[in-house]
């Protein structure tokens, strides 16, 4: 497809974009979201939503950005450091993609992860609740307020 | 001098919990601010705790008009994730059911935009159509809400004489054309209270990435049947009705002709349905580690669903929803911005909005 190869030359990525159930992905390589995005609203793609995954140990969190072109599910994922809230960060595309906004928010309310250049008050979700305690393997902060610990640990 | 006006989270024209602070000057509009999270569950962190069969169960229970179309996309992935196939027949039934859903929804639909136009005659009209629609869907699955009949390879339960439900499609086709559609697009009451009004222009539908009807009605003609099909859709002809204007009556106009176009899928799967299983599944499922995407077609737009299982697991280890009205809700500042007050909540009705969905 035409467009998905001027997506990646635009980019410099020298990878392919490689079909895996359901979801054509590109490994951004040195591009960042920003260009990502960018590149995206050239094509006239639609922006679907971003999936955040926490990984194993200290690996950090992945993020999966969606975009929708002519019915094919696009993903560049992103993989950013960051047990604590100070390193988990990434920047936002708000200003860029309008569309961005609310999915924004509930990572940043899930996950604790700073999408930088832009404010969260009030909160979307759960307002008056602090970030990162919801989708968290464990709390964000190191001496949580008693009822924030992880709720992963509650349920388990 | 501009003022600040409430509304919700006990809504005017909606049975669900969100709030709009509109800033008003007089009784127009000038800007408002959405906030949501009056039904957040907690669903998505739910769902790492439950196993392959109980995580079906809960994400039925995203939204109850749609809960059909949350399993069918949530086991989409699933079968990705462990290489199993739906057999051809459970293919056609799930489009069967998907466009029942669908149909029961944009009647649901009608019949609220019908009571926040002061129509209540055909308030009650569509809600008589709208039972025909609930019948049928009892007669297949057993329920009227959640319905269970998803799990992963295939349905639960067959169609076993599917031509005996086309005189019901005939009957509601026939009552849409003769009623409903003349009355909507014709009486000078539902004229004056939709044309123009909540207008979302084709630029700012693109800026704000919306889908499904809202999408279709600001001239945007996508529609993930056509565009990415699933199921048994390929094999399905239709056309997706697309209107320029971007107001309420283009959304109606929208749902009244995808009305039509649901009683056309209808009849061709129930008379092409393909003999044979309905399920795949063996008794044990095995995933692979990875993550697997789906999206269905919802009434009401787009629904994605990202499921991740790590190998030799029970329960996933994240299941991410994006539903349609995530997508339409945040578009809805741009609709009432300049409209009267008193057409904010048949503005904000127009979207078709379900929060249960949208907080989750």
């Amino acid at each position: 497809m035409i467009a998905l190869e001027t997506i990646r030359e635009k980019l410099g990525v020298s990878e392919p974009w490689v079909e895996s159930r359901g979801t054509h992905w590109l490994n951004p390589g040195a591009a960042n979201i920003r260009d990502v995005t960018q590149a995206m609203n050239a094509a006239g793609a639609r922006f679907v939503t971003i999936t955040a995954h926490e990984l194993p140990g200290d690996a950090g969190l992945r993020l999966e950005y969606h975009w929708d072109l002519q019915g094919w599910l696009l993903g560049v994922p992103f993989q950013i450091a960051g047990k604590s809230p100070e390193s988990a960060k990434i920047d936002s595309i708000y200003d860029l993609c309008e569309a961005a906004d609310w999915i924004e928010r509930e990572v940043h309310e899930g996950f604790a992860i700073d999408f930088t250049g832009r404010v969260y008050e009030p909160l979307l979700l759960r307002a008056g609740d602090k970030p990162g305690v919801n989708l968290r393997e464990a709390p964000v902060q190191d001496n949580p307020a008693p009822g924030l610990q992880g709720q992963k640990e509650v349920a388990k | 001098m501009s003022y600040k006006i409430p509304m919700g989270p006990y809504h005017p024209g909606l049975e669900e919990p969100y709030k709009l602070d509109m800033i008003c000057e007089g009784e127009t509009v000038v800007d408002a601010e959405l906030n949501i999270g009056f039904n957040f569950r907690g669903i998505e962190h739910l769902a790492e705790t439950r196993n392959y069969v109980q995580v079906i169960a809960l994400m039925e229970r995203v939204c109850g008009i749609c809960s059909f179309i949350h399993t069918l996309t949530l086991c989409q992935a699933m079968e990705k994730l462990t290489g199993l196939e739906a057999p051809p027949r459970a293919q056609y039934i799930r489009v069967v059911m998907a466009e029942l859903e669908r149909l029961h929804s944009h009647v649901l639909w009608a019949g609220i935009a019908a009571k926040l136009m002061g129509f209540k005659t055909m308030f009650m009209t569509c809600f008589a159509l709208r039972e025909k629609v609930m019948d049928v869907l009892q007669a297949i699955s057993g329920n009227r809400v959640n319905y269970s009949m998803n799990h992963v390879g295939g349905v639960n339960r067959d169609i076993e004489d599917p031509i005996a439900l086309v005189p019901m499609i005939d009957e509601l086709e026939r009552e849409m054309m003769r009623t409903v559609i003349p009355i909507f697009t014709t009486s000078s009451t539902a004229r004056s209270r939709c044309a123009g009004i909540g207008v979302l222009t084709h630029e700012k539908a693109i800026s704000c990435a919306v889908v499904g009807p809202t999408a279709r009605a600001s001239g945007i003609p996508q529609d993930l049947r056509r565009d990415a099909p699933y199921a048994a859709y390929a094999e399905m002809k239709f056309e997706v009705p697309v209107e320029q204007a971007g107001d309420v009556r283009a959304r109606l106009f929208v749902r009244a002709l995808e009305i039509i176009e649901s009683c056309h899928i209808l009849r061709q799967a129930l008379a092409k349905m393909a003999p044979g299983e309905i399920s795949s599944a063996g008794e044990k499922l095995v995933f692979v580690s990875g993550t697997a995407t789906s999206r269905v077609e919802a009434p009401r737009g787009e629904v994605m669903y990202s499921v991740t299982w790590k190998e030799n697991s029970r329960n996933p280890a994240r299941v991410h929803v994006r539903t349609p009205t995530f997508a339409n809700m945040p578009a809805v500042r741009w609709m009432v911005r300049g409209a009267r007050l008193a057409d904010t909540p048949l503005i904000q009705a127009s979207i078709d909005p379900c929060y249960s969905c949208t907080d989750r």
